[in-house]
């Protein structure tokens, strides 16, 4: 009966699971080319894996995420991980998708697959969204307590790097405390100076151009920021804050 | 029967816009209209708003302001159906009108392209199915030009590499499989890279799911006995992530630059009203200016001007300006001291529209030209241009360090930052991990702490990592592994894509599109249907031996010795339909085509640049001219998107700041 057209093993696959008869069912729709027929069928007859398989050689992310939408209401998140971690587009879609709506999805999944590069980057980008400094820093050093025991390079590097930003976002608070009350500078022409969520460059180049010299280089000290790029830093802002020395 | 031209603009033009306006007509009365902004540009090119006017369309909101009132009963939703939190913002506004309205109100929702299972189940759970009538608008693609059509699917460079969704791949073969219906099966299906080769096997498996519906629901032309298409010559897909560095280069063509400094979305760009003051509006050249700074300007090929302009390298639109400038201005001079009798008067003044139609296209093109200019003159522009030909002509990418750097220090935008970046790791299979890490932080200290995980996700699209993590490909390895990177050292020299002597002003080699680069995704093509040219180019023939007489041409060769350095899978599919080879013979007798006269469908998947375009053209041209060389001649170019390296890399960069 294969490979005649026009035959819809659909339904004839139907008309077995209606007798009963699973097994016969299952493997009758195999030869069902249309995966938008399959699929629905395959739910109903409870073959979730076989459904979601089918769903992704079909290619079509809608019939995928029918599937997944099912499988994550009907099974434990434990196994429902394990389900999609062999598969791929499973993951990816459900990543892309939890990235939007549910992030402790994702936290959970992370976990699970000890992927710690990417469950410390949820928490910086959590982080990100934070209403308050201080709610952002607590974030900041549970990512880097995440990665605290792991050796490998990059995640040494990403916790270097998220250890610095933890420092630099106190320091920028304790300058604009400082600051704040030191408002007799000349040149302060710029309003409202806020130094909190800029860069380590920025900083310093706002600080040059505040006329603030000590307190630069004392960023610069504190995050060993190259000459070279010091000394471009010190002459775009002092072009800027107009001071021709 | 004389078939259609396939993959013919404005047959597709025309039907997207009979669909939509059916649709409209389908809602009785007035109506508003809440569109995704994302689809505000191509429908723009399908319909005038006037039409939309004359079709009942009172107002049109953007789904992301979250402002629609309640002055129309009819509330029309014209949303992209497959992004699950767009369907969920068509919820919540359904919702907000339902509760703040004092009038009930009739909800219809247009899914472009499709409904799909995930929307239905979306808005059952947010308690609105049942009140709004929802069908869908089979938009695919968007004629951009004559030879281009694209799906204008912006997120589709994030989307696939980033977060590997294939829903542009999934989108990219049905639309390919209508044109299939219309016009014949491709022939043959070849290309190039993993995605690439998903979206062949998704066409041929698309082909036996409509064969199995075939008969069950008899309407319509039978499919079963599709033969393969005696118009189209075949599809050549080519996976962006194949050829990354042509996209992070700076494009050297007037389209191209126009596109890298003010950025075109569906044929249209917008200009700083300043540069362009002193013109008045005139008919087809601005749009809508309602903006108050910005004036909107269209970019297309229907302006001969333009068309003329748009594919040159931009090094040469100074004195092509000039040339049609002094041919308007002796043409209308001339004409007026010769008219002398009532006639040439007539005649003359018969032609007036048009120049004055062309005055203006050459003041507005000469005022973009002239703030490119100032742009390209910038040492910025000029550092970043000779890292990129340095890096792409082969040189020690070490030797470029410096420069970078310095270019970071003095606070160069962060896109052109990582383009140049990514372009080092892209060319050389990865940068040192000890200079990576260098420039990661320098990166991190420039621009701030939140990139971080900017530089994750371009590790994670394969466009910046470290040397040693990419394997290459071909070289003594036997066989490629999957995800090894594209090794460009032979490549350059087997494919010629570097050009010393290249001539910007008449070219004789793709090359000038990036004055000296050639840029690799387009030779892969050239290496399929244009192979005797590029042999000859590559390896300068003997004087005297005949054109096809150079060994590197025989067959598949090139393309075969070449694919197997650059990433990814290589295909080359024939599809024969059911019809014997014989009965295929004789069809394509009786329908009177020969070898000449048929269309190559290249299609880019996962974006195509302008400049790439042009030198597309440029190929078509050449097959066009020399007649019968190679295969094809009619070059259309379709795509997902139309990309910059800006757009490439700010898929990855991070938005938020810390903040107190």
């Amino acid at each position: 009966l294969a490979g005649k057209p026009g035959v819809s093993f659909e339904e004839i696959a139907r008309a077995a699971y209606d007798e009963g008869r699973i097994r016969l069912a299952t493997s009758l729709l195999d030869h069902e080319p249309r995966a938008g027929k399959q699929v629905p069928l395959l739910l109903s007859m409870k073959e979730d894996t076989i459904a979601l398989d089918k769903a992704i050689e079909s290619g079509d992310t809608d019939l995928i995420f029918h599937v997944l939408l099912h499988l994550r209401k009907k099974l434990p998140l434990a196994s429902f991980f394990r389900v999609i971690n062999s598969r791929p587009v499973a993951t990816a879609l459900v990543e892309s998708s939890a990235r939007d709506q549910d992030t402790d999805l994702l936290k959970d999944l992370y976990y699970q697959d000890d992927r710690r590069l990417d469950g410390s980057a949820l928490l910086i980008s959590s982080a990100l969204v934070q209403p308050s400094l201080s709610q952002s820093l607590d974030k900041l050093k549970l990512a880097s307590k995440y990665l605290s025991d792991s050796r490998d390079p990059p995640a040494v590097f990403t916790r270097s790097a998220v250890d610095e930003a933890q420092r630099l976002l106190q320091m920028q608070t304790q300058f604009d405390k400082d600051l704040a009350n030191a408002r007799d500078i000349p040149n302060q022409s710029t309003a409202g100076t806020s130094l909190i969520g800029l860069s380590t460059n920025d900083t310093i180049f706002n600080l040059i151009k505040l006329g603030h010299q000590k307190r630069a280089q004392k960023v610069v000290n504190e995050f060993r920021v190259p000459d070279k790029t010091y000394t471009w830093i010190r002459l775009r802002a002092l072009v800027a804050a107009r001071l021709w020395v | 029967m004389a078939p259609a031209t396939p993959f013919n603009a404005s047959e597709i033009t025309e039907k997207a816009r009979r669909d939509l306006l059916l649709l409209l007509e389908g809602i009785r009365g007035k109506k508003n209209l809440v569109l995704e902004k994302a689809l505000a540009g191509p429908l723009n090119l399908l319909v005038k708003f006037s039409t939309l006017q004359e079709y009942g369309v009172d107002k049109p909101f953007f789904l992301e302001n979250d402002n629609v009132d309640a002055s129309q009963r009819n509330v029309v939703f014209l949303v992209r159906g497959e992004k699950a939190n767009m369907v969920m913002k068509v919820a919540d506004q359904i919702k907000r009108i339902r509760r703040e309205s004092e009038i009930e109100h009739e909800f219809s929702i247009f899914w472009v392209p499709r409904r799909t299972i995930v929307s239905d189940q979306l808005l059952e759970d947010a308690g609105v199915l049942g009140e709004a009538s929802v069908s869908e608008w089979p938009l695919f693609f968007v004629p951009l030009a004559d030879d281009v059509l694209s799906l204008e699917l912006d997120d589709a460079v994030s989307d696939l590499y980033l977060r590997k969704d294939p829903t542009s791949i999934y989108l990219a073969a049905k639309a390919l499989m209508l044109q299939q219906r219309k016009h014949g099966l491709f022939p043959r299906i070849m290309g190039k890279g993993d995605n690439g080769k998903r979206l062949a096997d998704l066409l041929i498996r698309m082909r036996t799911e409509v064969a199995a519906g075939e008969p069950s629901s008899n309407t319509g032309p039978s499919f079963l006995g599709l033969a393969p298409s005696t118009t189209i010559d075949s599809l050549i897909i080519i996976d962006r992530e194949v050829d990354f560095p042509t996209v992070l280069l700076t494009q050297l063509t007037y389209e191209g630059l126009i596109d890298e400094v003010f950025n075109i979305s569906a044929n249209q760009t917008e200009v700083d009203s300043s540069v362009i003051g002193g013109v008045a509006p005139q008919p087809g050249q601005t749009g809508s200016a309602s903006t108050r700074m910005k004036r909107k300007i269209m970019i297309d090929s229907k302006d001969t001007l333009y068309s003329d302009l748009g594919d040159a390298n931009f090094a040469i639109v100074g004195s092509l300006l000039n040339k049609v400038a002094r041919r308007l201005q002796s043409s209308t001079e001339r004409n007026s001291l010769a008219a002398k009798t009532t006639s040439e008067l007539r005649d003359f003044v018969a032609r007036l529209p048009g120049y004055q139609a062309e005055q203006a296209s050459l003041k507005l093109h000469t005022s973009l030209a002239e703030e490119i200019i100032k742009n390209t003159r910038t040492d910025t522009f000029t550092r970043c241009l000779e890292v990129q030909q340095n890096l792409t002509s082969g040189a020690d990418p070490s030797t470029q360090h410096d420069l970078i750097t310095e270019l970071i220090d003095r606070g160069t935008p962060l896109p052109t930052i990582l383009r140049l970046l990514c372009l080092e790791s892209t060319t050389n299979a990865g940068i040192r991990p000890k200079d990576l890490d260098a420039f990661k932080r320098a990166i991190i200290q420039a621009f701030g702490p939140q990139h971080l995980l900017t530089l994750q996700s371009l590790e994670k699209m394969n466009l910046l990592t470290p040397r040693g993590g990419a394997t290459l490909a071909g070289g003594t390895g036997s066989s490629v592994k999957p995800g090894s990177v594209t090794n460009y050292t032979p490549l350059r020299k087997t494919l010629r894509l570097w050009d010393d002597e290249v001539n910007e002003a008449s070219p004789n080699d793709i090359s000038y599109t990036f004055s000296g680069y050639a840029p690799l995704s387009v030779r892969i093509v050239q290496s399929i249907i244009h192979k005797h040219s590029l042999a000859n180019t590559i390896k300068p023939p003997t004087p005297g031996a005949p054109l096809s007489s150079n060994p590197l041409a025989q067959g598949l060769r090139m393309f075969e010795d070449s694919s197997k350095y650059i990433r990814g899978a290589t295909f080359n599919e024939v599809q024969t339909g059911n019809v014997s080879q014989k009965a295929l013979k004789a069809r394509q007798m009786l329908s009177g085509h020969g070898e000449g006269g048929k269309t190559v469908v290249v299609f880019f998947l996962g974006g195509v640049t302008r400049a790439e375009i042009a030198a597309l053209r440029w190929v078509g041209r050449k097959l066009a001219e020399s007649g019968g060389e190679g295969r094809g001649s009619r070059v259309v170019i379709a795509a997902t998107n139309v990309l910059t390296g800006d757009g490439l890399v700010d898929g990855a960069i991070e938005k938020g700041v810390f903040k107190a």
